[in-house]
C-alpha cells in the first residue's frame, strides 16, 4: 500500500483560547465533587477536552466574518436564505426548517411520522434519536452489521446494514408499520463507522420495492464521503462534496445537528422532500422551536452554517479533520492500547471490556476508565457503554450493550498535534497502571438520558 | 456598576439622547412604494413572510433584535463552547441567580422552550392556567398540551382609552373564584406576565403581584412570573408606584421575583440579546424533572441548545439593561413616538407602554368590521406606504372560530409597533409619524381582508390573505 502523506492543517491558528491547568489532587476533588462523571465537571477543570465534537469547533475567520452580518430579523432574515441556498446546494434536498440543534429536528419530524407501535429500524441507536422515537410511540430496530459490534473487526464499512436484518423486519412487522429507514452517516455508537454508498444503495432498493422512507441522520456525512472516497472501489477520483452529495440524493429526508461536520457552535436543520411533510413540519416548528425562518437560531448563527457547510465539504480541510483522529488512534494501536480497531472518524474509541478485564459491566468500566483519565492528565473523555446505553422502555431492564467504549473525541480544528501527543501519553500511562482502577456504583439515576446527569462512587 | 444607581442624571435639555453612541451599523435598502406592494401580494398579504431586505424600518417585534454592546460583543467573542460545564454558563447562571433568586437555572433556545418544559409538566388535560393575558406563543404551548389559557385581566382593560398607571395588573377577585370554580388542584399555575404584552404592554404593580401571590399561596398553587421585560415594568413601579421611588430597578425587579415560585424568560427581550432564555425554579423536584425534559428537547443542563458566547451575552445584557440612564433612555424614547402619534389624533392603547406603541386598529378603520381583520389591514398599509414592518395582535393572533366556523372575534383589534433595543434612532421614529399622516389622510379607502390559507396552531405566523375588493 502507498505510504500515506502528513495531515498538516490547511490553516494557521487566528485566535486562540488559554487552557487551564491543575495538578492530579486537585482533579481527584473534581471528580469527586462531579460524581466521577465527567459531564459533570466544570470545563475550567478541563485541560484537553475531548468529551465531544459536537458544537466545540474552531470556526474560520470566515464564520466569525459571518456571525457579524447576523440579520437579526424575526422574520425573513436573509440569513436563512443563506443557509437554505447552502443545503440545497451541497447537501440537494429542496426543504428546510430551520432547529436551534439537531434534537430539535429529530422531534419534529419523530412526532411527524412516526405512529404507536410503529418500528423504526435503524444502523445503530444514537441516544437523542432513539428517545425521540420511543417518546413518540415507535421503537428501534438495530439493523447495523454484527460485526458492527465487534470492536476486533477490522472491516472499513462497519456503519453497514445487514439486508436480511432488514428484510425480515420488513416481513415481520409489515411495510406500513415501518414509517422510515434511519440511516447514519457515520455511525457514532459504533466507533464513528462510515456506510458505503454500495450498502446504501441497496438499502435504497429494498426500501423502494417497500415504499418506505429513508431518512438520513446526516450529522457527519462529509467524514463518511471521505472514507468512501478513500476506501470504497471507483470513489478514487469523485471529491468529498461530489459524494456528499451522491449519499443525500439517495435518501428522502435528513435530520442534522450541524454542530459537528458543518463546523458551528450552535444550529441544526430538518430537510424534506415530501411537500406535505415539510407543510407539517413548518407548522410545528413554531410551537417548539421558532419561526420557520429561524428556528431558534440567531441570524448570525444561520450565516456561520452556511459557511460552514461550504468548508466542510473541502477535501482539504476533511483530509487534515480525519488525519488527525488517525494520528491519534495509530498511535495507540502501537502502543499496544485495546481500541476499536477501524479507527473512527470523529475519534478513537478504547475498548474498556479488554482494557479492565477486572472490572465487570455492572460496575461500569467505562465511567472508571474515563474517570481515571481525567484524574491522570486533565483530559476529559466520555463513557459509551451501559451507562450511555440506559434501560428498556418496557421491562426497565438494563441495555447491555456489547460495546463498552470510552470515546476521545476531537473538536475539529481545535487541538493541535503536541496536545494529541499528550493524550496518547496519558492513555498509555493510565494502561500501565490498570490493574489500580476500582469499578463504580451509581448512586443517582435519571429517568430519561442517565449517562448526562448520573453520579457515581468508587467501590471500596 | 449596572444596576445600582438609584436615578438616571438630572439633564436641564428636553431632548432625549441615547446614552450609547454607534459602533457598528447595518444598512438597509429603501425600496419604493410600487416595489413593496408587489413584496407585499407575493408574501400574500402577511408581513411575517415579507424578507427582511424587503423592510425598511423593522417594528415587527422587539424580540433578539437588540443591538449589543461592545462589551456584548467581547462575550460573543470570549464565549465558552465546551458542552458541559462552561464557563460561559456558570457566568450566566451566577447572574439570573442573583437577579430571580431562585436556586435552580435551566438555561434554553429562547423562552418558548422553557415554557412548553414547564407548563407541559405541570398542564395537561383537564388544568387550567390562569394569566393576566397570555401571550401568543404562551397560549400555544399550554394548548397544545391539552390544557385551557384563562386571560383575566382587570376590568376595562381592554378599553384602549382607559387611562390607569398599572393597566397591566390582574383581576385578583376573578382569580380567587376561578381558583375555587376550577380547584386549586386543576390549576396548571398562574401566570403573570411583565409587562403585559398582549394587553399593550401595560405594567402590573408590585401590589397587584403580592395579591395574586398571597392568593396563590393560600391556595397552594403554583406562581410563575414571565420577566421577558421586568426592568421595564420596574421602571414604571419606580415612576409610579408608592414607596419604590428610592429603589433601584434591580432591587424592584428582585422584590418581584420574590413575590413567585419561578419564572420564565425570553433573554431576547430584557436581556438584550439575539437568542436564549431561561426556566428559573424554586422547587428542586420541579426542577429535576424540568431538567429531564430539558435535556431530550433542548440540550445539556449547561447550555440548554445555546452556544457559550450566546450565554456569555446575556449574563452582561440582563446586567445592562437595569442600567437607570438605558432604562430613561429607553421609555423615554417609546413615549416619544407614542406622545407624536396620540397628538396627531391616531387612536393608540393608552398610556403608552414599555417596549412598543399599540395602534386601536378598530378606531383607525371603524368602517373594516372585525371578521375583515382591520389590523391586518393597517399593518399592510403601514408596510406599503412606508416600508414599515408591523405586526397585528387582535383576531388574527387571537381569534378563534365556533362550531359553525364563525369567527370568535379578540377582545382588541391592535397594531404594535414594537421598538428594537438600541437600534432605530429619533429620526427613524420621525419618518414612521410621517407615514402615519399620510395613513390618517388615507383612511377611508381601506379595504378589509379576507384568510385564504391558515394552520391550526399560531396562525398569525404563517397565514396567507387576499384583499377584499369592496371598502
Amino acid at each position: 500500500m502507498k505510504k500515506e502523506r502528513s495531515w498538516a492543517e490547511p490553516y494557521k491558528i487566528k485566535m486562540v483560547e488559554p487552557l487551564f491547568m491543575t495538578t492530579r489532587e486537585e482533579r481527584e476533588q473534581f471528580l469527586k465533587d462531579a460524581g466521577y462523571n465527567t459531564f459533570l465537571l466544570r470545563s475550567k477543570q478541563v485541560y484537553i477536552d475531548l468529551l465531544t465534537d459536537s458544537g466545540t469547533s474552531a470556526m474560520s475567520d470566515r464564520q466569525w466574518a459571518a456571525l457579524m452580518m447576523g440579520d437579526e430579523s424575526y422574520a425573513g432574515s436573509e440569513n436563512f436564505y443563506h443557509m437554505e441556498a447552502a443545503i440545497q446546494k451541497y447537501y440537494g434536498y429542496k426543504h428546510v426548517i430551520p432547529t436551534h440543534q439537531g434534537r430539535g429536528a429529530e422531534h419534529i419530524l419523530s412526532q411527524i411520522l412516526i405512529k404507536k407501535g410503529d418500528v423504526v429500524p435503524g444502523n445503530m441507536y444514537f441516544t437523542t434519536t432513539r428517545l425521540h422515537q420511543e417518546l413518540a410511540g415507535g421503537t428501534f430496530a438495530d439493523i447495523i452489521i454484527d460485526e458492527a459490534h465487534d470492536p476486533d473487526s477490522e472491516l472499513p464499512f462497519k456503519g453497514n446494514c445487514d439486508l436480511n436484518k432488514l428484510e425480515r423486519l420488513i416481513t415481520k412487522h409489515g411495510a406500513e408499520n415501518i414509517p422510515y429507514v434511519s440511516i447514519a452517516t457515520t455511525v457514532n455508537m459504533a466507533g464513528g463507522q462510515p456506510l458505503s454508498l454500495a450498502n446504501l444503495r441497496e438499502v435504497r432498493a429494498l426500501c423502494d420495492k417497500h415504499g418506505i422512507m429513508i431518512v438520513h441522520d446526516m450529522t457527519r456525512v462529509a467524514e463518511n464521503a471521505y472514507m468512501i472516497q478513500r476506501l470504497e472501489e471507483g470513489y478514487g477520483h469523485k471529491s468529498t462534496a461530489e459524494i456528499v452529495r451522491e449519499i443525500c440524493d439517495l435518501t428522502d429526508a435528513a435530520t442534522m445537528s450541524s454542530k459537528k461536520d458543518a463546523l458551528v457552535n450552535i444550529g441544526g436543520f430538518l430537510a424534506v422532500n415530501d411537500e406535505k411533510v415539510f407543510e407539517k413540519a413548518r407548522n410545528m416548528v413554531v410551537v417548539y422551536e421558532g419561526l420557520h425562518t429561524y428556528g431558534g437560531l440567531a441570524g448570525r448563527d444561520m450565516e456561520a452554517l452556511a459557511v460552514g457547510i461550504a468548508e466542510s465539504v473541502d477535501d482539504d480541510h476533511i483530509r487534515a479533520r480525519v488525519g488527525q483522529v488517525q494520528y491519534l488512534g495509530k498511535k495507540l494501536l502501537e502502543a499496544g492500547i485495546p481500541i476499536v480497531k477501524t479507527i473512527g472518524t470523529h475519534g478513537v474509541f478504547l475498548d474498556a471490556k479488554k482494557f479492565l478485564p477486572h472490572i465487570s459491566q455492572d460496575q461500569f468500566p467505562a465511567q472508571s476508565l474515563a474517570a481515571a483519565i481525567y484524574a491522570d492528565s486533565g483530559v476529559r473523555t466520555m463513557e459509551r457503554g451501559i451507562v450511555s446505553a440506559g434501560r428498556k422502555k418496557d421491562t426497565g431492564e438494563e441495555n447491555r450493550p456489547d460495546l463498552e467504549l470510552v470515546r476521545l473525541t476531537v473538536s475539529r480544528r481545535v487541538y493541535t498535534q503536541a496536545h494529541m501527543d499528550v493524550v496518547a501519553e496519558s492513555v498509555e500511562y493510565v494502561y500501565s497502571e490498570r490493574h489500580l482502577i476500582k469499578g463504580l456504583k451509581m448512586v443517582y439515576e435519571p429517568e430519561y438520558l442517565r449517562f448526562f446527569q448520573a453520579r457515581f462512587e468508587p467501590i471500596t | 456598576m449596572h444596576g445600582e444607581t438609584l436615578a438616571p442624571k438630572k439633564m436641564v435639555q428636553k431632548t432625549i439622547i441615547e446614552p450609547f453612541r454607534i459602533k457598528s451599523v447595518e444598512p438597509f435598502r429603501l425600496s419604493s412604494e410600487s416595489e413593496r406592494s408587489a413584496f407585499l401580494k407575493a408574501a400574500d398579504y402577511n408581513p411575517f413572510l415579507l424578507s427582511s431586505d424587503q423592510v425598511m424600518i423593522d417594528l415587527l417585534t422587539d424580540s433578539g433584535t437588540s443591538a449589543m454592546s461592545a462589551n456584548q460583543w467581547a462575550g460573543i467573542i470570549n464565549g465558552d463552547e465546551a458542552y458541559a460545564g462552561s464557563r460561559s454558563w456558570l457566568k450566566m447562571q451566577a447572574v439570573v441567580k442573583d437577579l430571580t433568586g431562585f436556586e435552580f437555572i435551566l438555561p434554553t433556545h429562547q423562552g418558548r422552550a422553557a415554557e412548553r418544559i414547564i407548563y407541559g409538566l405541570v398542564g395537561g388535560k383537564g388544568k387550567t392556567f390562569i394569566s393576566n393575558t397570555h401571550f401568543d406563543t404562551t397560549r400555544a404551548n399550554i394548548e397544545f398540551s391539552g390544557a385551557e389559557a384563562i386571560d383575566i385581566p382587570i376590568e376595562n382593560a381592554t378599553d384602549p382609552s382607559w387611562i390607569h398607571p398599572f393597566k397591566g395588573n390582574l383581576n385578583t377577585e376573578k382569580l380567587e373564584k376561578i381558583i375555587l370554580e376550577k380547584g386549586a388542584g386543576n390549576v396548571g399555575a398562574v401566570i403573570l406576565t411583565v409587562t403585559n404584552n398582549s394587553g399593550g404592554g401595560q405594567p402590573v404593580s408590585m401590589a397587584n403581584t403580592r395579591e395574586v401571590s398571597r392568593i396563590c399561596r393560600k391556595h397552594g398553587v403554583l406562581f410563575m412570573l414571565d420577566c421577558c421585560r421586568v426592568a421595564e415594568n420596574a421602571y414604571f413601579i419606580h415612576l409610579r408606584e408608592e414607596g419604590y421611588s428610592g429603589k433601584t430597578y434591580k432591587e424592584i425587579a428582585q422584590e418581584m421575583f420574590s413575590l413567585t415560585d419561578g419564572a420564565v424568560m425570553s433573554a431576547k427581550k430584557d436581556a438584550l440579546v439575539n437568542m436564549g432564555g431561561f426556566l428559573a425554579l424554586k422547587d428542586k423536584d420541579i426542577a429535576n424533572e424540568c431538567k429531564s425534559l430539558l435535556i431530550i428537547t433542548e440540550g445539556f443542563t449547561t447550555y440548554g441548545g445555546l452556544s457559550g458566547r450566546d450565554m456569555e451575552a446575556i449574563a452582561i445584557g440582563l446586567e445592562e439593561v437595569f442600567d437607570a440612564d438605558y432604562l430613561t433612555y429607553r421609555m423615554k424614547s417609546t413615549a416619544y413616538l407614542g406622545d407624536h402619534l396620540n397628538k396627531m389624533g391616531v387612536p393608540l392603547m393608552l398610556p403608552i407602554g414599555g417596549h412598543a406603541v399599540y395602534i386601536d386598529a378598530k378606531q383607525f378603520y371603524p368602517h373594516i368590521p372585525v371578521d375583515q381583520y382591520p389590523g391586518q389591514a393597517l399593518a399592510c398599509e403601514l408596510y406599503v406606504k412606508g416600508g414599515i414592518r408591523s405586526v397585528e395582535i387582535g383576531s388574527v393572533m387571537f381569534g378563534k372560530y365556533d362550531s359553525m366556523g364563525k369567527l370568535i372575534p379578540a377582545s382588541m383589534e391592535l397594531v404594535r409597533l414594537a421598538i428594537p433595543r438600541r437600534v432605530y434612532t429619533q429620526s427613524h421614529m420621525e419618518y414612521v409619524i410621517e407615514t402615519f399622516e399620510i395613513l390618517l389622510e388615507d383612511r377611508k379607502n381601506v379595504r378589509g381582508m379576507k384568510i385564504t390559507e391558515e394552520p391550526k396552531f399560531l396562525r398569525h405566523f404563517t397565514a396567507k390573505f387576499e384583499k377584499l375588493d369592496q371598502v
